[in-house]
């Protein structure tokens, strides 16, 4: 095996096992044996179908958060308003479901839900971009504040116009059945949404390295003065990155709306943009990692509210085990490097006494 | 209108430190995005302090002592092993968010009323606060406001009139000559980076400790972001914090406003978003910047 794939699964393995290890240790404040505490995370992943099945239910917003964030990141840009791109995907599938809902057959709304939530997070995120091409501005903030924003619009229609018919609560009538993404393992939650979402991670891969849009988006990341030379226009690039981005995570919000909830409340899934930074730095911003980063975190989630619910170890022990793993992983970058070099070293000194 | 400007004046306080801390780092150099984590658990450690020992000043040293240790492990990964700084502090970020939220429950397990302390009290400053108007905005805050307005034009003497804050600034332009003079451009990072922690988590202990009087795990919702804002708006200047952290603090005191008379045309939720708005439109309109050279860029010695 290439050395170079051999450091990256062994380090990457270590840094998830540590980040483990040490939250485990925490435990110890709570007079909690982390032992036993890990034993049942797994024993209740596996207790039943429809747990086990969870894993991947939790893992499908989150594969497009992660691809949203490792898009911009393969062009040096930072999106890091990929919760606020769901917020408005997500309104964006609801709006499209309650009209269209029981008007066309199933499918075909599905289809053209499916494209609204695309279009509602990648128009909000090619704005991010378009500030970035047009008057340099900082993606990493500007895409920080839109979050606070895209929360503020889906609040206010939660309030007004979106609000259910009895008028008391902050959340929307549910949707209508025929407009659900379809079950496909029978007794769970697994939506189709999960078979799209691995779909979409190959076809970002496919795009990101096999087409000539992705290279040049790579190669604005690697190298921007170069790609000036060879007559890339970075503020297109930017503004595609970002479209392509934004309308990824907008796209959590049509698997949230239509897959999970069946409604919009207010204050759901408020971690799934920084859990996908997270994936996607741990799987390196590559998508087909993306797809194991998110199952992982998925596993984390479910195990770890079980927990929280039975043993009463709070569930902020999930975070803390994703902080954790984040930060191990970074390290791991260090050490990889590290390794590399030693490898270099070597070569040159065996091809010198050669 | 004195108790809106009153307000103004109170809510740029925090934004006010943090903003400085972050162009002192960002001036040698070093942008700390964990700065919202810092805010986050100068918050919490400030509540924990007051709330255990009844004593401000414990709460502000427990808050700063916790930031000067975040910011030394950002500062540890970013300067020492180089690592991407927007990759590490997002991490840090989110190990912050979890080691509060869970050393938040094994300190107090799940209380059955929300905790609170007494909000640290405004201290009129003596004849100053009896000016009609003035004496009210400016001179009847609490201590944490006159150390932040104090703090930014004593910042600007440091970093423009000092030989430290020549030293500062060079790290961040020009590390090589700084590495030529003798000086170690890592360990001068480290030092601004940790001193850096210290102030933006007092700032963040404003938010729970002298506003509030509680602490949740939201309660810095995007301020540390809008600190790190205000560093590029203000153009790397603790003069220019100055004047944005004052239109922020007036941008969240109409919200504050405008939340709590209720009954205006305009939808309440537009005004929360109005600071971050207005970041964004800040950040569209300023043309000239003025980066420090090597902002973000981790100093590799040459041999």
């Amino acid at each position: 095996m290439n050395p170079k794939i051999k450091d990256l699964i062994i380090t990457t393995f270590l840094s998830i096992l540590f980040g483990m290890i040490l939250s485990g240790l925490l435990l110890l404040f709570l007079d909690k044996n982390p032992i036993t505490a890990f034993g049942k995370l797994f024993s209740f992943l596996f207790r039943d179908g429809y747990t086990f099945a969870d894993i991947f239910v939790k893992a499908t917003p989150l594969i497009f958060t992660a691809l949203a964030f490792a898009f911009t990141f393969k062009a040096s840009l930072f999106n890091i308003g990929a919760q606020g791109q769901f917020y408005m995907g997500a309104v964006a599938a609801l709006s499209v479901s309650h009209l269209l809902g029981g008007i066309i057959p199933g499918p075909v709304a599905l289809i053209i839900i499916f494209l609204s939530s695309l279009l509602a997070g990648g128009v909000w995120g090619a704005l991010v971009g378009f500030v970035k091409a047009k008057f340099n501005a900082n993606d990493f903030l500007v895409s920080m504040m839109s979050v606070y924003i895209a929360l503020a619009f889906m609040n206010y229609l939660l309030r007004t116009v979106l609000i259910e018919s009895k008028h008391e609560y902050p959340q929307s009538d549910p949707i209508l059945k025929d407009v659900f993404l379809p079950i496909f393992v029978n007794g769970t939650r697994l939506h189709t949404g999960f078979l799209m979402a691995v779909v979409i991670a190959v076809l970002c891969w496919i795009f990101l390295y096999k087409t000539t849009y992705g290279y040049r988006i790579r190669v604005v990341g690697m190298n921007p003065i170069a790609a000036k030379f060879a007559g890339i226009e970075a503020g297109r690039i930017y503004i595609l990155a970002f479209l392509i981005s934004g309308g990824l995570a907008g796209l959590a919000g049509f698997t949230e709306v239509n897959g999970v909830q069946h409604m919009l409340v207010q204050d759901f899934n408020t971690t799934i943009g920084a859990e996908g930074i997270g994936i996607a730095i741990l799987a390196n911003a590559n998508p087909i990692g993306i797809i194991f980063g998110a199952i992982l975190f998925g596993a984390l989630k479910v195990g770890g509210s079980i927990l929280g619910q039975t043993s009463g170890i709070p569930s902020s022990i999930i975070e803390l085990m994703e902080g954790f793993v984040m930060l191990f992983v970074i390290l791991s970058y260090y050490v990889r490097r590290k390794l590399e070099l030693r490898r270099e070293i070597l070569k040159l000194k065996s091809e010198a006494e050669v | 209108m004195i108790s809106l400007l009153t307000r103004a004046v109170l809510m740029s306080t925090p934004i006010l430190l943090g903003a400085t801390a972050e162009v002192f780092a960002e001036r040698a150099g070093m942008m700390i995005i964990a700065i919202e984590g810092i805010f986050l658990i100068g918050a919490w450690g400030g509540f924990v302090g007051v709330y255990l020992t009844q004593s401000y000043l414990l709460g502000f040293l427990l808050a700063g002592v916790l930031g000067v240790l975040a910011a030394m492990l950002y500062g540890y990964i970013t300067i020492y092993l180089k690592q991407h700084q927007i990759v590490t502090g997002i991490a840090i970020n989110i190990l912050i968010a979890g080691l509060i939220a869970f050393f938040h429950r094994v300190i107090f397990g799940i209380p059955l009323l929300p905790l609170t302390i007494e909000p640290l009290k405004t201290l009129p400053i003596p004849l100053l606060s009896k000016i009609p108007a003035i004496g009210q905005i400016l001179f009847n805050q609490n201590i944490l406001t006159y150390l932040a307005f104090i703090g930014a034009p004593l910042g600007f003497f440091i970093l423009f009139r000092t030989s430290t804050g020549l030293i500062i600034r060079s790290t961040g332009e020009n590390p090589v000559s700084v590495d030529v003079a003798g000086l170690k451009v890592e360990r001068i990072r480290f030092t601004v980076t940790a001193i850096a922690g210290f102030v933006g988590a007092i700032a963040g202990s404003f938010y729970s400790v002298a506003f509030l009087g509680m602490f949740s795990n939201t309660i810095i919702g995007g301020r540390g972001w809008i600190a790190f804002a205000i560093c590029f708006l203000g153009n790397w200047n603790p003069l220019g914090a100055l004047i944005g952290a004052l239109i922020f603090g007036l941008a969240e005191a109409i919200a504050i406003y405008m939340q709590s008379s209720g009954g205006t045309f305009l939808p309440n939720e537009l005004f929360i978003a109005l600071p971050y708005i207005l970041t964004i439109v800040l950040t569209i309109s300023r043309k000239n910047f003025n980066v420090p050279a090597k902002l973000g860029i981790p100093y590799q010695k040459e041999n």
